[in-house]
């Protein structure tokens, strides 16, 4: 499926979000296609959710923005007035938050907000909004539907809201689905499911999905691409196969490794250093004082290095010129 | 939600029965008996009183006799106006407290409210930065300043227009409402606009309001159904205790523009140490404010489902 | 692609940056003043109102009863030398004139002497402050004589007199007019009872001579009192009880409020349902009936009933907060983690209780002060406060509200004091807060 010589419903190239010192986006490029599941993975702060809400066009009043070529199918976000970015919102594209707890709101029944988007973009009056709630709390497998869209959020347990979230966020059948940690506050037996809800419809409805996520177990049960971010750029984009059994980034292999495993040893290896500070000008790669692999070169920026069909990273070690070509060479410091 | 009430309605007259006490025994803490002050009483009257308030029995029984009158809702005479009841005095001059008390609520909730939402919607930026120095003068200038300074606004303003606008004091129309309704809401306003635009602050950032804007919404739409509602909430549970705050204003405000509602009555009363008006009013306002307390609780309940729906699965 | 030297794949090693070391977070009064501007001025406002208070009476020795009869509700005024004038027998001319005429016209009085008219049966005799306005001003005399000796409240400002000739109580066309500025002085009597002059000294012959006034750099009251002085006076008074009491009512349910909340249990319930019921008494209803309760002698300033009543009414809300504080920490892990090591309950008290505590309390007392200060302006204000001649700001409000209109400084100097010292703590107030991160719920007044 990942493989569909189509052209891509979403595309964005060197995208830069800036909030006053901060470069919190450096230049990422992303290509999502119909019924793909694209997944953006780094530690907290690399500015995966800050691209995630620049696609959204919900970035904070101070944040400047800059991209170039970003299309959604023959739609041209970068040019959106806030009114053509309302209607775009909800409609062609939704997004779903990492704690449903707090992404609802409190003193409004569940069924007042699951069909807001249906409202706001379908014109729908109440009546019909209220049969398509029932249909679609059905659907994310809510028994009682008709009962349980008139009872408050704090009502819900954790897992019952964030499969509401996603009603809310599907009501209007949206071709891209940004779904943002949806499930790091959830209790694990319950992450499953809401997983297996996310896939199930994805591929019901032939919608794209761009995952975020700094969970590896995710990123192999749901990825057909992954992207990994680090310090506001992607180091390394590929297939889930590719970037799991041919990493080719220090950092994705540092990433690997510091998920715990029954082979390890008695100490899980975590990535010494902490990531650079986004605001001051990062020369050379910013990956490099961390790097096991850090080399005279790597002062200087790096481009991305093609390995094979849709796999690159962004490693002076895949450069053509480098003696040493490849990771797990040996030189670990 | 039934218990819940009647829990509160009960905690409410426990408070006004304790109010009732102490303003027995403070008043009776007064040297002597209240009689014995050099305000001439003539001896009908005071014969009079003495056998309807029992002041040559001892205090307990005097305590309860006291309480009896309470409770019938009988507060007895003035001693400095003969011949007219507490009751009458309460009658005559709360409504024209309460009229004043309630536009001034109204003013101050609604400019609260609104001044709350432009001061946090413009954080930072001048229309912020001028409210919240107009806050910060509201707070620390005391009530009768602010009356007099408006006194001497509308003298201005009078003379400027060259006609008599608005009343420098008095009651009875409209025109004699607005200035002191204003200056009697302007300190509870400030509090509230500062209530009101930390709780928006807070709600401006929290989850649901972004999740909100990516389903599409206007910012309109967003305002008005995600932030107003939940920034209000803080505003409501704090009106219980703005009238409280309101209601001893009333006192400066009705003292300084000459207003003839209960609260000046109430500083003539303690002036001129007319015992029987103090303690009634005393009792009166006393109750007054528990019941509103009370009220406004409920009320909280009602507009937030999750008290209103948990008193309910704990009754 | 362009080619690399093979040599710049060298490996060098990750080469760690040094972490920058985290900013300390400003804590306790010093370093909140070190890091906030608003609070340093705060602070120093506050040295400065507590300054005044202390030292301002000392360097100002004027005395704050004082009443300066020929100086009533004045403005601002500098020392000044003025004539001493006996005024005790009934003024004649001795010799007709030619023209309305005024000599020697003086604060204690303005002579006035005019030719008679033909015709004229009496004389109106009008006196206009506005000397460039057009109207004649108030009528101050009918007179049968052309002369008349005008005493009324005057100062040293430009007149205007007009005398209107009368005939059968119609006026007749003519008109005199004098325009004149009467010069500083001062009268007999007040200058006996000022002690300007000795006692049983002669009349007569002190008349005329010059004495020297002090200066009433803020002008005077409408009792002709120093307003500086009294302003001074009053800041003792004002701060004493929003300092004083506060202290005394946070002390006393602190204590309180420690004891319900280390006995814990039925005690802890009891006296904190006392708590309650004393927070619900209307603060300042309560206040003014506990006012009327305790009574003022003669004499007595009611500085201390008024404190009592406060720290009657004002422990609550501290007692509660402190004994929440400690209902906190007594579930805490740390808490439970050094009783298990074997803490005895004066180290829990001094390592863990206090430095929790104190920050609460410290924040808390500095935003009953400008309560305090608030309450005290209220109750003198409506004259249930201290009693005069007793200076408060609050006090002076109330003297300054009934002539507002004429001289608004007597109202504005003390007013605005009130407000920049409850505007000065409560920012202090709110630095502190904001430094030590203490959440607070601030009632409204």
């Amino acid at each position: 499926m990942s493989q569909s010589p189509e052209s891509p419903l979403l595309a964005i190239r060197d995208l830069q979000v800036r909030i006053g010192p901060v470069r919190a986006v450096r230049g990422v490029s992303l290509e999502v296609r119909a019924g793909e599941c694209l997944s953006l993975v780094g530690e907290s702060g690399c500015g995966k959710s800050m691209t995630a809400m620049s696609l959204m066009g919900l970035l904070p009043r101070q944040a400047q923005l800059s991209a170039s070529d970003w299309h959604f199918d023959t739609l041209r976000p970068g040019s959106f007035s806030a009114r053509q970015w309302q209607q775009f919102r909800g409609e062609q594209v939704a997004m779903i938050f990492q704690n449903p707890m707090t992404a609802l709101n409190p003193t409004m029944r569940i069924g007042a907000q699951i069909t807001e988007p249906l409202r706001a973009h379908r014109g729908m009056s109440r009546k019909q909004a209220q049969r398509e709630v029932e249909r679609l709390l059905e659907r994310m497998s809510i028994t009682n539907a008709a009962y349980r869209a008139r009872q408050y959020p704090f009502e819900f347990s954790g897992g019952m809201l964030q499969r509401v979230m996603i009603a809310a966020a599907l009501a209007c059948e949206p071709r891209l689905l940004i779904a943002d940690e949806p499930t790091t506050a959830l209790d694990v037996t319950v992450q499953a499911e809401v997983l297996a809800l996310l896939d199930e419809l994805r591929r019901e409805r032939n919608m794209a999905l761009l995952l975020i996520t700094h969970d590896l177990g995710v990123v192999a049960r749901m990825a057909d691409r992954v992207a990994v971010m680090y310090a506001g750029e992607i180091v390394e984009e590929g297939s889930a196969e590719q970037l799991f059994y041919h990493t080719a980034h220090p950092y994705t292999e540092a990433l690997r490794a510091s998920v715990p495993t029954l082979s390890h040893g008695d100490r899980l290896p975590a990535i010494a250093g902490t990531p650079p500070d986004l605001r001051s000008e990062i020369g050379g790669c910013a990956f490099m004082p961390r790097c096991a692999y850090a080399m005279d070169i790597c002062r200087e920026t790096p481009a991305y290095y093609p390995l094979e069909a849709g796999h690159c990273s962004r490693c002076w070690r895949w450069h053509p010129d480098c003696p040493q070509r490849g990771l797990g060479a040996g030189d670990h410091g | 939600m039934a218990a819940y009430i009647l829990r509160r309605l009960l905690s409410g007259a426990l408070t006004i029965w304790f109010i009732a006490t102490a303003t027995f025994f403070a008043m009776h803490a007064v040297p002597g008996d209240p009689l014995s002050n050099e305000k001439a009483v003539s001896p009908e009257i005071r014969a009079n009183l003495e056998r309807r308030y029992g002041l040559d029995q001892p205090l307990v029984r005097q305590y309860g006799i006291f309480l009896g009158n309470m409770l019938r809702g009988d507060f007895g005479i003035s001693f400095t106006q003969e011949n007219r009841r507490v009751n009458d005095i309460i009658r005559e001059h709360f409504p024209v407290s309460a009229t004043l008390g309630l536009v001034a609520l109204i003013m101050a909730a609604v400019g609260g409210v609104i001044g709350g939402s432009i001061t946090a919607y413009w954080r930072n930026r001048w229309p912020d930065h001028l409210l919240m120095l107009l806050v910060i003068a509201a707070i620390s200038v005391p009530s009768f300043v602010i009356a007099a300074l408006a006194q001497l606004g509308i003298v201005g303003l009078n003379r400027v227009v060259g006609l008599p606008l608005l009343p420098v004091g008095g009651w009875g129309t409209l025109s004699h409402l607005w200035v002191p309704a204003f200056v009697l809401g302007l300190g509870t306003m400030a509090y509230l606009l500062r209530l009101m635009r930390s709780s928006l602050l807070e709600i401006m950032e929290s989850d649901y309001v972004v999740t909100a804007r990516a389903k599409g919404l206007s910012p309109r739409q967003v305002f008005f159904r995600h932030q107003l509602r939940n920034a209000v909430l803080p505003v409501v549970t704090e009106l219980g205790p703005t009238i409280a705050a309101i209601t001893t204003g009333g006192f400066v405000v009705e003292l300084v523009f000459a207003i003839p509602g209960l609260g000046r009555f109430f500083v003539q009363a303690v002036q001129q140490l007319d015992y029987t008006v103090i303690m009634g009013t005393t009792v009166f306002y006393g109750a007054f404010l528990v019941l509103v307390v009370v009220a406004v609780d409920i009320l909280y309940g009602f507009i937030d489902p999750r008290i209103r729906l948990h008193k309910r699965a704990v009754s | 692609m362009n080619s690399v030297a093979a040599e710049r794949f060298r490996a060098v090693g990750a080469e760690r940056q040094p972490e920058a070391p985290a900013e300390p977070r400003p804590f306790g009064l010093l370093q909140v003043l070190a890091a906030n501007r608003r609070a340093q001025l705060a602070a120093a406002t506050v040295l400065l109102l507590v300054l005044a208070a202390l030292l301002g009476p000392l360097l100002w020795q004027q005395d704050p009863a004082q009443q300066w009869l020929s100086q009533i509700s004045r403005g601002p005024i500098g020392a000044q030398t003025v004539r001493l004038v006996v005024n005790n027998e009934r003024w004649q001319p001795l010799s007709p004139v030619s023209h309305l005429q005024s000599p020697e016209a003086n604060t204690e009085r303005v002579r006035l002497q005019w030719p008679a008219v033909d015709g004229a049966s009496r004389y109106r005799i009008y006196r206009s402050d506005q000397p460039g306005g057009g109207g004649l001003g108030i009528p101050l005399a009918e007179r049968s004589q052309p002369w008349f000796e005008d005493r009324l409240k005057l100062e040293p400002r430009s007149y205007r007199y007009t005398v209107v000739s009368l005939q059968e109580g119609r006026p007749l066309g003519e008109r005199l007019t004098l325009e004149l500025e009467p010069q500083p002085a001062i009268g007999w009597f007040e200058a006996q009872l000022q002690g300007l002059v000795p006692e049983g000294a002669d009349p007569q012959s002190w008349q005329g001579r010059q004495l020297s006034l002090p200066a009433h750099p803020l002008g005077t009251d409408s009792l002709g009192r120093d307003m500086l002085a009294r302003l001074l006076h009053g800041a003792r008074t004002s701060l004493f009880v929003g300092v004083l009491a506060p202290l005394l009512f946070i002390g006393l349910g602190t204590a309180y409020g420690a004891f319900a909340g280390l006995a814990g249990g039925a005690i802890d319930n009891a006296l904190m349902r006392g708590a309650d019921f004393v927070i619900a008494l209307p603060f300042l209803l309560f206040m003014i009936l506990l006012r009327v309760a305790f009574g003022i002698g003669p004499g007595e300033s009611g500085i201390g009933p008024m404190i009592v009543a406060m720290v009657l009414l004002g422990w609550p809300g501290s007692a509660r907060l402190v004994r929440g504080q400690i209902l906190k920490l007594r579930g805490e892990a740390y808490v439970n983690a050094a009783r298990l090591a074997g803490a005895g309950p004066i180290y829990l008290i001094r390592r863990h209780l206090l430095p929790n505590v104190l920050p609460v309390i410290l924040v808390s007392l500095s935003f009953a002060i400008p309560m305090a200060i608030f309450t005290e302006a209220f109750l003198s204000f409506i004259g249930m406060g201290v009693s005069p001649p007793t200076p408060s700001w609050g006090s002076m409000c109330n003297d300054g509200i009934k002539s507002l209109l004429a001289h608004p400084h007597e109202l504005l100097f003390p007013a605005a004091l009130i407000s920049v010292s409850v505007l000065a703590f409560n920012m202090l107030g709110e630095s502190l807060r904001d430094a030590m991160d203490v959440k607070l719920r601030t009632e409204p007044l």
